[in-house]
């Protein structure tokens, strides 16, 4: 409708000129034709002629009239001939009006009155002289003038007759000129009114468009009026010199000047605090108007504003600008946003006020958990001591449930100092090459007592070919130890599946996806998420009997997290739960070893009595957890001597000895052992960070009956106290160039600066030990070589350079074995690059400058 | 009503202003003609010299106003001056009133003219045609032209009929 409304219009407007030029047409023929018409009727009318009917009647009675008086005077001879002579003077007196008068010629009868004048001057040559001669002769001719005027009506008569034939016909065809030109006065005139009448209704028609346009208009712009007056922004139309021209009602409501006031004034000053810096709003403006700005037309802005009581106030602006017939204008739309301005100070406020709190909750909570750890391995230590001094039965029991509240409080300590770690950002992950489904065995030997116990059967199954993988060995281990933990708890009389499955990712990484599967309790779908969370125990009354935290999957999600990967679990109630966890894992770049993943289930060991002497505490840690998961009973030294002396208070079944400890060294405390004690026939198990083959044999001369190397594995563990540790080929562990364990240890313990002199101090003394190295890698100096590398492994192991260390390490290995110059030859070839590496490992370090 | 504006005249305004004393003049005083009658008038006509009304000679027609014009005709060949009175005079000099003037013809023709179609240019009582008195073979003596050339609404039918020739008697009638 709309469509042809307009089509219409545009071939109406597109007629007009043609209408109008016919009407001009129409109009211009009709003047013409009544110009020629009018001059056709003057004619008609002026050139009226004498009656020609009455004419010749009148000259046809006149001779009869002269006729009859002749003939009455032949019978009268008494008679005057005066009454004769005067019919005879009208008679001639109305011929000489034919004749000479031009009444015919005007008729365009000229040519048929040819012949009858020709008669009529013929008879008046005969007639006139009779008529003017003397009575006498008149008298005699009478009878002569009577035949003649017979003969000359009969005459009159038939050329009258056609005189009046022809003029009728002139008539017929004057009138039928005239008819055909008022025909076509008429017929113009029709196209005139018709025209007219087509223009009239154009007329009308356009006239009600322009009716219904200027309705439309009014509608429009009356409805923006009311929409621009009851919005609740301010809106302010300026022109392109800043002139404010509409103001509307929130306008004046927010700025405080009546409209009246506002209109005319420069916005700028108006409503806008003096800048040092000129007129934000010229500028906005002048953007918007440049169009450089592209934001202008779109963007929202948030500036101060100004009331007519110099009060300021944020407010937020938008600028668009229209181009109109009086040139550009600006429309401003402007909106008071203090309350805004001020939530969002506050919520920002109480933001920080809320991460501040969370940051120290968080600070303190790491430096509560391991402050914690020290004085509880005090405690565990002195209760194991106590336990093997019990007396009766009743101390023992109190001293079992004294050990292992401790144990429960410090996993749990260690627990939240991951999360800590983690929340922290100081969570380092170390690089190193492990066998994903050794790991995976390893960890599952060191659970199959407890998984015996409860009828429980592990199934360890690599889906297809994995390769060495380049990762945190330790933390991997934690998550999976912990997805196994979990569904040992809730699995009775099952089988729990680990399956192994590594995907090709678009980069270099593999994705590795390690899925622990049981046939357990399974859990509810609305607890699925739930069970990440921190302090999440789905059963209350598991805290009591598994002692656990409810931070070991929020710990697992976090550390996933860290390494890049995720985790998560896949359940049906009732139906077991599947855990798995996805992580994007280099491949290593040692070729991987030929052996075949071992799929044999690792054999259950008994419950034992562990000793543990370890001076790290992480490794204290690692060990102390993973015999409990065996099952084992443990009891911690710090150091050799408490060592020594526990050993020699209890009958330890093994006894995990550190090689390089202060004060008394495991070799040391070894030998003691073994010369008395109630452990002097223990198995004593070296655990070791070096494990070369002359170490095996200086451990064996101690009196020691194996070998753990680490980094430790649940798998080793167990095959390290079953006895066969010893003769397993220690892991290729390519050793990292900075240890970010130790580091982070050395940071906690120095605080931060004390760490960057720490490190500081280690790079300023590397040129001089550098050279003193080399210089006892000369042939006649290799003498010196041992101590000094034996000096140089120290430094590294303090400061975590486990790479250097090993380097110096396997030096003085060799020295010892005499061959000074092969280690030599080691030595000058790799301590430039090594340090060199680990030069570059410190400076990426986060250290105060 | 001409009559009592005659008395009105009489009365009040005796030798005013001559314009008004050419319409409203009363009539001449016309003694009988001594030559030929060539134009009898009758009717309502306050100067009188006869039983029957007004007779006048041509020496009494040419003591009246005199009026002259050229003009062709469709009687006549070429141009022919006229002279004559103004009809208009005439009604003046003999006092008539009354709305209608009939005239007659030797011939026996009679018209029919109403009195205020005598104007100031026609139309004209002619009895010269070309300086020459007419005969009654020339339409004279008296024949009543008007100034066909001069103007245009002379040249009409109805004009060409009122054109009356051989004329003998003017009556005026109510």
């Amino acid at each position: 409708m709309a469509v042809n409304r307009f089509l219409l219009d545009k071939v109406l407007r597109g007629l007009r000129p043609v209408i109008i030029l016919l009407a001009v047409l129409s109009i211009t023929a009709v003047v013409l034709n009544w110009l020629r018409l009018e001059a056709e009727l003057q004619t008609y009318r002026q050139e009226a002629v004498d009656n020609i009917h009455w004419n010749v009647s009148q000259l046809e009675l006149d001779l009869v009239r002269f006729g009859s008086e002749a003939e009455i005077l032949q019978l009268k001879p008494d008679e005057t001939l005066g009454e004769l002579r005067k019919r005879f003077d009208l008679f001639y007196s109305r011929a000489q009006s034919i004749l000479k008068g031009n009444m015919f010629g005007k008729l365009n009868l000229g040519e048929a009155i040819v012949p009858m004048n020709a008669r009529l001057e013929y008879y008046l040559a005969q007639t006139t002289p009779l008529v003017d001669s003397p009575d006498v002769d008149l008298r005699a001719a009478l009878p002569q003038i009577e035949a003649d005027a017979i003969l000359m009506r009969e005459d009159l008569r038939a050329m009258s007759v056609k005189l009046v034939e022809n003029y009728a016909l002139m008539a017929d065809m004057r009138r039928s000129v005239v008819a055909t030109m008022v025909q076509r006065a008429a017929w113009a005139a029709w196209v005139v009114i018709l025209a007219l009448a087509t223009l009239s209704l154009l007329v009308l028609w356009l006239n009600r468009q322009a009716v219904r346009t200027a309705d439309q208009t009014l509608r429009l712009s009356s409805r923006l009026a009311a929409t621009v007056e009851t919005s609740l922004d301010a809106i302010i139309v300026t022109d392109a010199k800043g002139r404010v021209l509409d103001f509307n009602n929130a306008a004046a409501a927010n700025f405080g000047y009546t409209p009246q006031e506002a209109v005319g004034a420069d916005l700028a000053t108006l409503i806008i605090p003096p800048t040092p810096c000129g007129s934000y709003f010229d500028l906005m403006a002048r953007a918007t108007l440049d169009g450089s700005a592209q934001e202008a037309n779109s963007g929202r802005f948030q500036m101060i504003g100004m009331r007519k009581g110099g009060e300021e106030f944020p407010i937020e602006l938008a600028i668009a600008s229209h181009n109109t017939s009086e040139g550009v204008i600006f429309i401003a739309f402007l909106r008071d946003i203090s309350d805004r301005v001020q939530a969002e100070d506050a919520l920002v406020q109480a933001r920080d006020e809320a991460m501040a709190a969370e940051k120290s909750k968080t600070n303190f909570m790491a430096v509560m958990s391991h402050e914690m750890r020290t004085p509880l391995n005090g405690v565990m230590a002195a209760l194991e001591i106590a336990s093997g001094m019990a007396v009766n039965d009743k101390q023992q029991r109190f001293l079992d449930l004294a050990q292992s509240s401790a144990r429960q409080l410090l996993r749990h300590a260690n627990d939240v100092l991951d999360i800590s770690k983690v929340e922290a950002g100081k969570l380092y992950l170390s690089e190193e090459q492990f066998d994903m489904t050794a790991l995976t065995e390893d960890l599952v030997a060191g659970l199959q007592q407890v998984a015996a116990q409860k009828g429980t059967e592990f199934v360890v199954k690599p889906l297809g070919p994995l390769p060495r993988l380049v990762g945190d060995y330790f933390r991997i281990s934690q998550i999976i130890q912990n997805f196994l933990t979990n569904a040992l708890k809730f699995t009775e009389n099952g089988q729990i599946t680990i399956e192994i499955e590594a995907q090709r990712r678009n980069d270099p990484l593999l994705e590795v996806e390690v899925r622990v599967i049981d046939t357990g309790i399974g859990i509810a779908e609305s607890d699925q998420v739930r069970i990440f969370e921190d302090f999440v125990m789905l059963d209350q009354s598991l805290v009591r009997t598994s002692g656990g935290t409810g931070l070991g999957l929020a710990i697992a999600r976090r550390l996933a997290q860290a390494m890049g990967g995720e985790v998560g679990v896949e359940s049906e109630l009732g139906a077991g739960s599947c855990f798995w966890m996805r992580l994007p894992l280099a491949i290593a770049s040692t070729p991987t070893p030929s052996e075949a993943p071992k799929l044999q289930p690792v054999q259950a060991i008994n419950p034992m009595d562990v000793l543990v002497v370890e001076d790290n505490a992480t490794n204290r840690i690692v060990l102390e957890e993973m015999l409990q998961q065996m099952g084992h009973r443990v009891t911690m030294a710090t150091e050799g001597r408490q060592g020594m002396e526990l050993a020699r208070a209890h009958p330890f079944d093994v006894i995990l000895m550190d090689i390089s400890m202060p004060m008394m060294d495991g070799l040391t405390a070894t030998a003691m052992i073994r010369a008395q004690g109630l452990s002097m026939g223990s198995r004593i198990v070296a655990v070791t960070a070096h494990s070369l083959p002359a170490d095996l044999e200086r451990f064996q001369k101690a009196g020691m009956d194996g070998c753990l190397t680490k980094p430790i594995s649940l798998g080793n563990l167990a095959k390290s106290l079953l006895g066969d540790a010893l003769d397993a080929p220690p892991p290729q562990v390519q050793a990292q160039v900075l240890s970010p364990d130790r580091i982070e240890d050395l940071r906690e313990g120095l605080g931060a600066a004390g760490l960057a002199r720490m490190i500081a101090r280690f790079r300023a003394d590397f040129p001089a030990f550098r050279a003193r190295l080399l210089a006892a890698c000369a042939p006649d100096r290799l003498s010196d070589l041992m101590p000094i590398c034996h000096e140089g492994a120290g430094v590294c192991a303090m400061i975590g350079a486990p790479a250097l260390q090993q380097l110096y390490a396997k030096g003085e290995e060799l020295c010892r074995n005499g061959q000074e110059a092969k280690a030599a030859e080691i030595i000058m070839a790799q301590v430039q690059p090594l340090w060199d590496q680990t030069e570059a490992a410190i400076l990426t370090l986060d250290l105060p400058s | 009503m001409p009559r009592f504006l005659n008395i009105a005249f009489l009365l009040f305004a005796l030798g005013l202003s001559t314009a008004l004393s050419t319409t409203f003049a009363h009539a001449d005083t016309f003694l009988p003609p001594k030559g030929a009658h060539i134009l009898s008038v009758t009717g309502q006509i306050t100067a009188k010299n006869a039983p029957t009304g007004l007779v006048l000679d041509l020496a009494q027609m040419e003591a009246l106003p005199q009026h002259r014009f050229t003009t062709s005709t469709i009687w006549t060949e070429g141009q022919t001056t006229f002279q004559g009175v103004l009809l208009k005079d005439l009604i003046a000099a003999v006092g008539a009133s009354g709305k209608m003037i009939e005239m007659t013809a030797l011939n026996d023709y009679i018209i029919e003219l109403p009195l205020s179609d005598a104007k100031d240019d026609g139309p004209l009582l002619a009895y010269l045609m070309d300086g020459k008195t007419m005969s009654l073979r020339d339409k004279g003596p008296i024949w009543m032209v008007f100034p066909y050339d001069q103007n245009p609404d002379y040249r009409t039918e109805e004009t060409y009929s009122r054109s009356i020739w051989q004329l003998l008697q003017i009556d005026f009638v109510e």
